[in-house]
């Protein structure tokens, strides 16, 4: 990409000559002999000098007391460059901004909110009150569409207040499109020359442009990185002053989508051939990138008669639970297996976050993996307990991408013959996989009689209630399962690619609600509902994006598990105290919610939300539950805290 | 709910095994390994002798957290013993002797196994209170068939897929 000629020179330069500088960028101007960053050009590094004290006119800019310059009512310019970043967004379909407000990124915010004649509409401003939730509303956006949203972050301590978040999506293998602002000369503590670095270690790729045009191939980039495996988030660093610049008549530029590979004719051919020539083929479903792959991997199995499996009860983008070929099948002997992003006898498996060891460069090891020390399970983490991962042909390479050639070569190579064995097949398989759901269905059933009056409330009674009432609708549960009994699993049908989106990616808490907030950004426009069984510790993080939740009128159910405690860290903090012999009476210290309880109804009624409980009576839940799934339905969320049995 | 900072490392680790349904299971498998190996069948009713103090068992399962692990009734959680009372719930010597059987080992990694309790944490007095109040335990809840939400559940899964 060629650097525009007036941006060989230094920008803050350039902004102090331009006739047209406008308030803020005189601002800039004005404030720029105090760091002396007009002497350097953008991005230099700056002396080893220790940072000068601040100035009387640097303490009130960081009190609040920022002012335009005086004289000068000019407008800022006729095009601004984010006027052509927020089309460079509209283009990519992105749907929704999350940002808490920051003026490093104001240009960027004024142009989502006014820019064009449907100003404010792809994407929208979504008011985030924490950069943690933002980005994690952009996590569970991910998770439930396969699409990156877009985040915005204030400098450098935007970025810090999201690294959490970042880390967990990276983790999560899941797209998201962070743009974080910056400006050198306004409050030195917000800017550093290199502020993608704080998180380079779990981002995909970042960029900080130093031209206007570069911005927009920037922004375009990021999003081809994300969304091409390994899924992860990505950063561009945009400079106020390239926000805020003049774009004159300049194009935004044609986007290019990128290009992900699959297997090659060859190795499809093989594939087709092997599930054609199988007696009793198989097909191991992971997680696929998005929707498109879970259809996909449904009309492969169809074509071929293979029954399958799903970590559909476990994340988001596997095989629909209860399609008739989903389950052991007729006959659990297989002569083939095809993994799809799951360890199989040919398995299909994207590049693993182990690609991207070399972004470490900090050397942190994060997750577990360190430069050299393969990841157990191999590429799919999704795919099993790496150990335990059956021996066979692994084949890096995407296994959404590779789907569409190996349909086309199994059509080439079927016959009728083929095709009479496929059908008998699949009936069989279909008789078998229903009879092993009932019988697992009704077992499931029975074991979680246990404890159905209970008070507080038993975690499957919770799980139980729910599911008649979100069956017949196009629901997404986005709060992880596993600390409340991970009873959907056994009693819930997880057939869209969206059911459940599974657990919080590295186990950060302040996961469930951003997460869920952002998946119910996707089913406003979807029509779709989200349920959050919200475990009371998470939401003690940052609860205020409850407050984005009814500020955005957004589809979700948020139904308290109460327990009162980080249980899991009680259990720990327990069993140390049991083996060291010295009281486990004290176990409680650090790990309850007690002496105060919490009343979240309340914490709910103060960002507006309606809502109901706490409920301790199990009998009262049913009814409570109707009220909010009548909220939900007509776009308002809705809180019912209950008080639940620990687990 | 929970799991907080100091736990992130398990739950990553457990997330990086594939436990998808992760701390629960794991939450079970410790507690297994943490127990005294007992062959005998579990009981549905107790007749041995209770000596304790039921009242003053219930604060205790309640300060030490029992019901951390086998719900506020014994019904639910990760390691439920009623109505199935296994075999070291046969008895309080029996009970004791459990609560005491589990020896000083502090794995490594974080564990949600059944703590040790030695008389200086749980004197036996303390012990039988506890066994007294979890004595009196009951699990009678309503069969599937009078529990209309688990029918409706059932006659769901009954109905064909409809292709999404």
């Amino acid at each position: 990409m060629s650097k525009s000629k007036k941006l060989t020179v230094n920008r803050r330069g350039f902004l102090k000559g331009a006739a047209s500088a406008a308030a803020g960028a005189a601002a800039i101007a004005t404030q720029a002999p105090e760091t002396g960053a007009q002497t350097q050009p953008a991005g230099a590094p700056r002396s080893n000098s220790p940072a000068p004290p601040p100035t009387a006119a640097q303490l009130e800019r960081d009190a609040g007391a920022v002012r335009p310059p005086a004289g000068g009512n000019a407008r800022a310019a006729v095009r601004p460059g984010s006027d052509l970043m927020v089309q460079v967004l509209r283009d990519l379909g992105i749907e929704y901004v999350a940002a808490n407000p920051g003026s490093s990124f104001e240009g960027i915010q004024e142009s989502v909110i006014n820019y064009s004649n449907t100003p404010n509409v792809m994407p929208e401003f979504i008011t985030a009150l924490h950069e943690e939730s933002a980005v994690t509303m952009a996590h569970g956006y991910g998770k439930a569409t396969g699409k990156p949203m877009c985040a915005l972050l204030h400098g450098t301590i935007g970025i810090q207040h999201a690294a959490m978040s970042i880390y967990q999506a990276y983790y999560d293998r899941t797209p998201a499109l962070l743009i974080a602002g910056r400006d050198l000369g306004f409050i030195a503590a917000h800017s550093a020359n290199d502020m993608a670095g704080m998180v380079r270690s779990y981002t995909k790729w970042d960029a900080t442009p130093k031209t206007l045009e570069e911005s927009l191939v920037a922004i375009q980039r990021a999003y081809n990185e994300a969304i091409t495996p390994p899924c992860a988030p990505t950063m561009v660093v945009i400079d106020m002053e390239l926000q805020k610049e003049e774009a004159g008549a300049m194009k935004v530029p044609a986007y290019q989508p990128p290009q992900i590979s699959g297997v090659d004719p060859g190795q499809a051919r093989e594939i087709a051939k092997s599930l054609l020539d199988a007696q009793n083929p198989r097909i191991a479903v992971g997680r696929l990138r998005t929707p498109a792959g879970v259809k996909l991997a449904v009309q492969l199995a169809e074509l071929v008669g293979a029954s399958t499996s799903t970590s559909a009860t476990q994340g988001p983008m596997s095989f629909p639970q209860r399609h008739p070929l989903c389950g052991p099948g007729a006959n659990a002997s297989y002569d083939y297996t095809l993994g799809l992003e799951q360890p199989g006898t040919v398995s299909l498996t994207g590049p693993s976050l182990a690609t991207l060891l070399s972004r470490d460069t900090t050397n942190i090891g994060f997750g577990g993996i360190a430069p050299g020390v393969s990841r157990a399970g191999g590429a799919g983490r999704g795919g099993g307990r790496g150990g335990g991962a059956p021996a066979g042909r692994t084949i890096t390479i995407d296994a959404e991408a590779s789907l569409p050639v190996i349909i086309d070569e199994v059509r080439k190579q079927m016959s009728p013959d083929k095709q009479r064995v496929i059908q008998d097949r699949s009936a069989k398989h279909a008789d078998a996989n229903q009879s092993a759901r009932i019988e697992a269905l009704t077992r499931a059933l029975d074991q979680r009689r246990a404890g159905w009056d209970a008070s507080p409330i038993s975690t499957a009674r919770v799980y139980a209630e729910l599911w008649p009432l979100i069956v017949d609708e196009d629901w997404i549960l986005a709060s992880p399962s596993n600390f409340s009994g991970a009873h959907n699993a056994q009693l819930w049908d997880h057939n869209k690619p969206y059911s459940y989106l599974g657990g919080q990616g590295a186990g950060g808490m302040g996961y469930g609600a951003p997460a869920a907030v952002g998946a119910a950004l996707a089913a406003k426009s979807r029509k779709q509902i989200v349920v959050n069984v919200q475990t009371d510790g998470d939401l003690n993080y940052a609860p205020g994006v409850l407050w984005t939740a009814q500020h955005h009128q957004l589809p979700m159910l948020t139904v308290m598990h109460n327990n009162r405690a980080w249980h899991q860290e009680l259990m720990f903090v327990e069993y140390m105290c049991g083996v060291r012999g010295r009281g486990t009476e004290r176990g409680h210290i650090g790990t309850t919610l007690r002496d105060p309880f919490i009343d979240y109804r309340m914490m709910a009624a103060s960002y507006g939300m309606a809502g109901e409980g706490p409920i301790t009576d199990p009998v009262k839940l049913g009814a409570a539950l109707k009220r909010g799934m009548a909220s939900v339905k007509k776009g308002m969320p809705y809180m019912i805290d209950v008080i639940t049995q620990p687990r | 709910m929970s799991t907080t900072r100091s736990s992130r490392m398990f739950v990553a680790f457990a997330v990086a095994l594939g436990l998808a349904q992760g701390v629960a299971q794991s939450q079970a498998q410790g507690q297994a390994q943490g127990q005294a190996p007992s062959t005998a069948k579990p009981v549905t009713t107790l007749t041995s002798p209770v000596t304790g103090n039921a009242v003053t068992g219930k604060k205790l399962y309640y300060d030490h957290a029992c019901y951390s692990c086998h719900g506020f009734n014994g019904e639910t959680g990760a390691r439920p013993f009623v109505p199935n009372w296994p075999a070291n719930l046969a008895t309080e010597r029996s009970f004791t002797a459990f609560l005491r059987g589990r020896a000083n080992v502090a794995p490594v990694q974080p564990s949600t196994s059944m703590p040790n309790y030695p008389v200086e944490s749980l004197s036996d007095v303390q012990a039988n209170d506890i066994y007294a109040y979890i004595r009196g335990f009951k699990s009678a809840p309503p069969p599937l068939e009078k529990i209309p939400v688990m029918n409706q559940i059932l006659s769901a899964a009954k109905k064909p897929y409809k292709a999404q």
